[in-house]
């Protein structure tokens, strides 16, 4: 048995993504627009792009792309951001580096960094690292600045060395502001591979989007919309689960209220 | 103060002084200044000189922010006086060792560690085998009195319960020194004497030496050889006073015996005093 708490937690985003179809649906019908198909039109043409096999591999590629990216990027991001978060000298160097990088869209670096290694993966994974990369950096920067300093004094006081404190103590103690930033690297994993996809069109999920919508198919644009939301949902959900249960010793006990009327 | 011949051949030391005990400890005009946010300069430690022998229990006794803390850490190698040394065994003290455990008053566990976790932490880091580790770390932490919790998380555990596997993480990994800066703070009237009772039981075992931080008067006086008593602002050493009381020191008889009341009355007599006295600088 589920108690009301629970079940509500459980129904609350199937509501949410139901709520969010059936105000698409009433929209659409009220505009009658033909570049707006209606939310169960764009349902209709999910299943043919899933089963076209090209389509499929488009996708797969996409994904591939997306993985290395943002693996790349946090096994660089996280020693870097901690490193930063450590050692006064380290941030003091890298910060200006990232001041100047961040507030630059990373898919508008594409077409220099096309200009350099061509269309292909390498340009595409490219920008999925960058924009993965910061989102890293800073969360792990933070994480790793807020480290309580007895702790550090007491791995010191059992003989650990400078090394050994970064990895069994700063990396542990920040973990949950680093998968913070994980998370917001996730998203913007998934929105970077799309972006690059519409400049550089070659293959991808992006790729039958944006190809789609030159041609006016505009039902099978926006099941590509429906599909890579839920990627996103999906990818989201699971990293929130790994997440959960690494950082289980940090999680609040109590679901705060806002009130206590 | 007398000093009074031993009913117990336990307490060896002051019954038989041939052998004069070395210092493993010494402090030289140690003074600490600290740079506040405001860009003034505090004189958190001024000119600190003191000697603490081979063995001893020495305890730390003044007001909040008259710098206890401060020179734990500087004996613990965690911060480097502004002028002055410390020394142990000799050797200048230029960082943390193995030498010195540190209880700090923040607990400073180890949040992604359970209780066990935190209390094998030493052992396991010094190369002992994991079956060995766990087992004595079973029973350090039966002594804290925290059996039972050994897979609880501590934000799972009260501050008392802390303060417990904090003492306990320490112990496990045998250092020679304790530097131990409020331990009992957070614990209940009875939790604390327990406790008191169990870090005498070791201490008269293992013969550590300990440096105790305390703001209790009764405390300082029941565990210890000396009492360092400081004034604050900017922190100096008012005053040190040898406890003569017998050992093993029984809290039952002890609280009942004309010796250690007396210097439990003076010594708050002398705080009084100096409340009187005393005024920022
Ligand atoms: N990092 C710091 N920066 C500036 N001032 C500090 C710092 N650490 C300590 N102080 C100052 O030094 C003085 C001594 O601090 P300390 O923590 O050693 O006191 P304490 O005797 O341990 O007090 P308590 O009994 O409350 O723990 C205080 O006045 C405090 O304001
Ligand atoms: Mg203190």
């Amino acid at each position: 048995m589920m108690s009301p708490a629970t079940l509500t937690r459980r129904i609350a985003p199937v509501l949410a993504c139901v709520g969010l179809l059936a105000v698409w649906q009433v929209a659409s019908l009220a505009l009658k627009n033909d570049s707006f198909p209606t939310a169960i039109e764009a349902i209709r043409a999910i299943p043919d792009i899933l089963g076209d096999k090209e389509a499929l591999i488009n996708i797969l590629a996409s994904l591939r792309r997306m993985a290395i990216g943002f693996g790349v990027a946090v096994l660089f991001s996280i020693p870097l951001g901690l490193l930063m978060g450590r050692s006064r000298a380290v941030a003091a160097f890298f910060n200006p580096l990232l001041m100047i990088i961040y507030p630059v869209p990373k898919a508008a670096l594409m077409p220099i960094i096309m200009l350099w290694l061509g269309v292909g993966d390498v340009t595409k994974t490219l920008v999925i690292f960058l924009g993965v990369s910061l989102p890293v950096i800073y969360h792990s920067f933070e994480g790793a600045k807020a480290v309580e300093e007895k702790m550090l004094w007491s791995g010191a006081a059992m003989g650990l060395s400078p090394l050994q404190r970064l990895v069994r103590i700063v990396l542990p103690a920040a973990l949950p502001e680093i998968l913070t930033g994980c998370r917001t690297g996730l998203v913007l994993a998934l929105i970077t591979m799309i972006t690059s996809e519409m400049i550089a069109r070659q293959s991808g999920a992006g790729n039958i989007l944006f190809n789609a919508l030159d041609m006016g198919q505009y039902d099978t644009v926006f099941a590509m919309i429906i599909i890579v939301g839920a990627m996103g949902i999906g990818l989201d959900a699971i990293f929130e689960r790994v997440r959960a249960r690494l950082v289980r010793w940090s999680e609040p006990q109590f679901d705060m209220p806002l009130s206590f009327s | 103060m007398k000093v009074v011949p031993s009913r117990s051949n336990e307490w060896v030391r002051s019954v038989t002084p041939q052998k004069p005990a070395s210092a493993i400890i010494e402090i030289d005009r140690v003074s600490q200044v600290f740079q506040t946010s405001t860009r003034k300069e505090h004189l958190a430690l001024s000119e600190i000189s003191l000697t603490i022998e081979e063995g001893a229990f020495v305890s730390i006794l003044g007001p909040s922010g008259c710098g206890k803390s401060t020179l734990l850490y500087i004996v613990g190698g965690f911060v480097s006086p502004t002028s002055g040394a410390a020394k142990i065994k000799g050797q200048a003290i230029t960082g943390p060792g193995l030498d010195r455990g540190p209880v700090f008053q923040e607990f400073a566990l180890f949040p992604w560690k359970t209780v066990l976790g935190n209390v094998m932490y030493g052992p396991r880091q010094q190369g002992v085998r994991a079956i060995e580790a766990e087992a004595q770390s079973r029973a350090l932490i039966e002594m804290v009195g925290l059996k039972g919790y050994e897979n609880f998380y501590p934000k799972e555990l009260s501050g008392g319960m802390k303060q417990r596997v904090a003492l306990a993480r320490t112990l496990a990994y045998h250092p020679e020194v304790l530097l131990m800066d409020e331990p009992f703070g957070a614990l209940d009237a009875h939790t604390r004497t327990r406790l008191q009772n169990d870090l005498l039981n070791i201490w008269e075992r293992d013969r550590k030496t300990v440096l105790f931080v305390t703001h209790s008067v009764d405390e300082a006086v029941f565990l210890s050889d000396k009492v360092v008593m400081m004034s604050k602002s900017p922190g100096r050493i008012r005053q040190v006073i040898d406890i003569d009381l017998p050992r093993p020191r029984r809290r039952n008889e002890l609280l009942l015996d004309p010796r250690y009341q007396k210097y439990v009355v003076d010594i708050e007599r002398m705080f009084d005093e100096s409340d009187e006295t005393g005024s920022p600088s």
